[in-house]
């Protein structure tokens, strides 16, 4: 349509770049804690964006509980390399798989109630393997 | 890509088979959650601890353990509420219920969310969900429990009584109750239905029966109806604040059988009911009971027939009256009055409901057809209209007239008797020159066009074109005198003749006459000037509508009588004589002794009276053919010229009762066409599907009896048109 203009390319690298820029005027934090007492890696992210692409990170705040409250979730079961390829499919829609994420992408999708055809697209990414 | 596997082993591999201490660990872990929870306490919880030890008991397959915990939990809490609620007295009972309610549901959703995996994925058919789960122990154990159910309902009823009766409550606190209902309810609100609306249903019928019966019995029907319409915008507002939107059909249904339905028949008959009100034309009154009724079964035909069949006995009343039987133009003028008082209650009070108009059209249609009187008197009306009657009307104004002419026209059953006597009074006025405006003439003719079509329509175009091609003829008799030979022999008189093709017109009764001689002169060349330029045609004088002018020398003044055709031929006689019998002048002009009494009495009755009685004799006696006459020489008027009525403007019986012979004379004609036409068609026809066929067809122009059609037939077999088959009487035969 010629009266449209549309840049949603630009849409999604600036969102892309959003959670990954600690500047980026955040409401929460993720952090994940790493084996062999290396220091946590925090991601700096925002709490509309998480509780609308995600029905875990809604019931997370929505519940008020102590997350809620200090601004910040702990996971101690997750790499920070799967963390923030999830972080960019919430923040972008986008995800990419390869064998070495595959199998722990997808049990936190599971985990993180992420839609059906999310997990349906990784398992059968991995029984092709 | 290498063809080896090499999947990495994650660190964090299925969990192998979780111990049952474990299972055990993590359950009361959250288990106390959960009871913190539940004394509002969250707020120090870690979401993701519990989220995880759920999580974890579900993939290690001890979904069980945690289901059947909560179970036991909300079980325990539940009662204890129960306890709690129970003791709050009066009015607290209610806020005490409300406040541990609200904190229950949002506790639930809580519970819900941290045991989200185990609802998604352990919780099947037919376990509850989670959240439904908690509902349920609620239901079960607080809101059905006999302590609290029927007490709550109870209160609820009392508060919505209390509002109805004009008592301020508290809409908030009702809406949270009555949707608690809804909310424990599993499916299809089945605790909300069988535990409050039931019963609130009930209530309401209660109230509202004792109040209509009360109110109705100490009020007009007029306030009561206003009392109705504010307590239905109640109650919608009240299904809007504080109930669920299911129950308002329900509600709205049985206030209306309370309120309209069950008291329609008093609102209709009782005094200031809607007989009165449309007596009175009380539109907005009328308006809303039409609204009101509309709203229930068969509201709108009670109020329809009431409507309808007040407009009927009006228009019978009206029809019968004596004074309007005697007078056409009042006759006609009312029934346009209460046409268009009843189309104003059509609009202006029942939304111009089709059924509503058909209903009084059919009315209408009764009634106007109860005597044969209307056809006629529609066509003396337009008749008194067209003479000058239109004079002071505006272009506007005399549309309107006409419309509602044509209106009461297409209810008239026989319009053929109508299109006779139009015709006739027509054929009148273009032959006495009192035809108000040919334009006007025209408009309502083409009026009648658009009704009825052309058929109906051209022989009365027919006279418009005989009254312009006479002129032309007249025209040109003229320029034949001047050139004519036998003109010089020829005193000059100025004559005027009408040429009328027979058909157009309506046939005057046949009279004879003698015409004096030089009149008859002049008749005999204008026959011979025409059947000249138009061979073939055929001239018949018809002398008894014509008029005339003659010069009346007094011994001091002279006068011009402006007389018919038979007054001239009976003041002619006078030339020769002093003294004059009404015999004596019934034989010197050939005229019917009855049309000789009808000339002379305008003649010497009249304002101006040139003949005059000898001797002289009251005013009202009736005329013998012995009476005497003489010329009046006393006369005395200021006028040079005087005019005296040729009839009178209504029509004789005998001259009515041959208009409708001529009618009858056309239906058979129409009858038989219309009997050959449907036989050429059907070949063969039992006899009643012949009547009904014939009379279907003839509608639009008349309603044919029955008997009229049988003769008809019988006519129609005698001519060989139609034969009866021979072993089946009843069924005729087209003989082609």
């Amino acid at each position: 349509m010629e009266n449209v203009f549309n840049n949603q390319d630009k849409l999604v690298h600036d969102l892309k770049r959003l959670f990954l820029d600690p500047k980026n005027f955040n409401d929460f934090q993720i952090e994940i804690k790493n084996r062999n007492d290396l220091p946590s890696t925090i991601f700096y992210c925002h709490r509309g964006i998480l509780s609308f692409r995600s029905e875990y990170f809604n019931a997370l705040l929505r519940s008020k509980m102590k997350e809620y409250q200090e601004g910040k979730v702990i996971f101690n079961d997750i790499s920070s390399q799967t963390m923030k390829n999830i972080l960019e499919y919430i923040y972008t829609g986008k995800i990419e798989i390869n064998e070495e994420n595959a199998l722990e992408t997808l049990i936190n999708s599971k985990k993180l109630c992420f839609e059906e055809e999310l997990i349906k697209f990784i398992s059968e990414y991995i029984i092709k393997l | 890509m290498s063809r080896k596997m090499i999947l990495r082993v994650p660190k964090f591999q299925e969990p192998k088979r979780m111990e049952k201490s474990e299972a055990q660990r993590l359950w009361l872990l959250l288990k106390d959650a959960i009871v913190e929870v539940q004394h509002m306490n969250a707020s120090t919880l870690s979401f993701e601890e519990l989220y995880r030890s759920s999580y974890s008991l579900v993939i290690a397959k001890r979904g069980d353990i945690l289901y059947t915990g909560l179970e036991e939990v909300n079980n325990h809490h539940t009662k204890n509420l129960l306890d709690k609620i129970a003791q709050a007295v009066d009015e607290r009972f209610l806020i005490e219920l409300n406040s541990q309610w609200q904190q229950y549901k949002l506790q639930q959703i809580m519970i819900h969310d941290i045991l989200m995996y185990l609802d998604r994925m352990y919780v099947k058919e037919p376990q509850l969900k989670v959240f439904d789960l908690g509902m349920f122990k609620w239901k079960q154990n607080v809101l059905i429990h006999s302590q609290i159910n029927d007490r709550l309902v109870r209160m609820l009823l009392g508060l919505i009584h209390m509002e109805r009766n004009g008592e301020v409550i508290d809409g908030a606190l009702m809406k949270s109750l009555i949707q608690m209902y809804v909310d424990v309810s599993l499916k299809e609100k089945e605790t909300y239905k069988q535990e409050f609306e039931e019963r609130f249903l009930l209530a309401t019928s209660h109230f509202y029966k004792s109040e209509s019966n009360l109110f109705i019995t100490n009020n007009s029907c007029g306030a009561y109806l206003k009392k109705v319409e504010i307590r239905l915008i109640e109650e919608e507002a009240r299904i809007k604040q504080y109930l669920d939107e299911s129950t308002g059909p329900k509600l709205i249904k049985a206030c209306e059988d309370e309120l309209i339905a069950n008291h329609m028949q008093t609102m209709i008959e009782m005094e200031t009911g809607c007989r009165t009100m449309i007596q009175n034309d009380r539109f907005n009154e009328l308006k809303l009971m039409y609204r009101l009724f509309q709203r229930v079964e068969n509201g709108l035909v009670h109020l329809k027939n009431e409507f309808a069949g007040y407009v009927r006995n009006e228009g019978h009343k009206i029809v019968n009256q004596p004074e309007n039987l005697k007078d056409p133009n009042a006759l006609i003028t009312s029934l346009i009055e209460i046409r268009n008082r009843f189309e104003k209650t059509l609009s202006q009070s029942f939304a111009n409901n089709r059924d509503f108009i058909n209903s009084v059209n059919t009315a209408f249609e009764s009634f106007l057809n109860e005597n044969d009187k209307l056809s006629e008197s529609l066509a003396l009306f337009i008749d008194k209209k067209l003479r000058g009657g239109f004079k002071d009307s505006n272009d506007q104004e005399i549309d309107v007239i006409m419309n509602k002419v044509i209106l009461l026209f297409r209810f008239l059953s026989d319009k053929d008797v109508f299109k006779k006597f139009y015709e006739h009074y027509l054929a009148k006025r273009l032959l006495s020159g009192r035809s108000f405006s040919e334009d006007l003439e025209r408009t309502m003719i083409s009026k009648f066009k658009q009704e009825c079509g052309n058929q109906f329509t051209s022989k009365m175009e027919g006279m418009f074109t005989d009254m312009r091609l006479s002129k032309d003829a007249l025209d040109g008799f003229k320029n034949y005198l001047q050139t004519s030979v036998e003109m010089g022999k020829l005193p000059k008189i100025d004559m005027s003749v009408r040429v009328l093709t027979q058909g157009f017109w309506p046939t005057f009764p046949p009279h004879s006459c003698t015409l004096p001689p030089l009149l008859s002169q002049y008749c005999d060349l204008f026959t011979k000037y025409y059947c000249h330029a138009h061979t073939g045609r055929r001239i018949i004088w018809q002398t008894n509508i014509g008029t005339a002018e003659v010069t009346f020398r007094l011994p001091k003044k002279t006068h011009v009588l402006a007389l018919s055709t038979y007054q001239m031929l009976i003041m002619l006689l006078f030339n020769d004589a002093e003294k004059l019998s009404l015999k004596q002048m019934a034989a010197g002009t050939s005229i019917s002794f009855m049309d000789i009494q009808r000339s002379v009495k305008p003649l010497y009755s009249g304002k101006y009276k040139v003949l005059k009685r000898t001797p002289a004799v009251e005013k009202s006696k009736e005329l013998s053919e012995n009476d005497i006459f003489e010329l009046n020489l006393n006369l005395k008027c200021k006028l040079h010229r005087i005019k005296f009525a040729a009839t009178s403007q209504t029509d004789s019986e005998p001259e009515r009762q041959h208009t409708r012979q001529r009618v009858d004379e056309d239906r058979k004609i129409e009858i038989d066409a219309a009997i050959v036409r449907i036989m050429k068609s059907r070949k063969a026809l039992i006899h009643n599907d012949l009547i009904v066929e014939c009379t279907k067809q003839l509608s639009s122009r008349f309603v044919p009896q029955t008997s009229m059609i049988k003769k008809r037939i019988e006519n129609l077999i005698e001519r060989e048109y139609l034969e009866r088959f021979p072993d089946d009487r009843r069924r005729y035969r087209y003989l082609a």
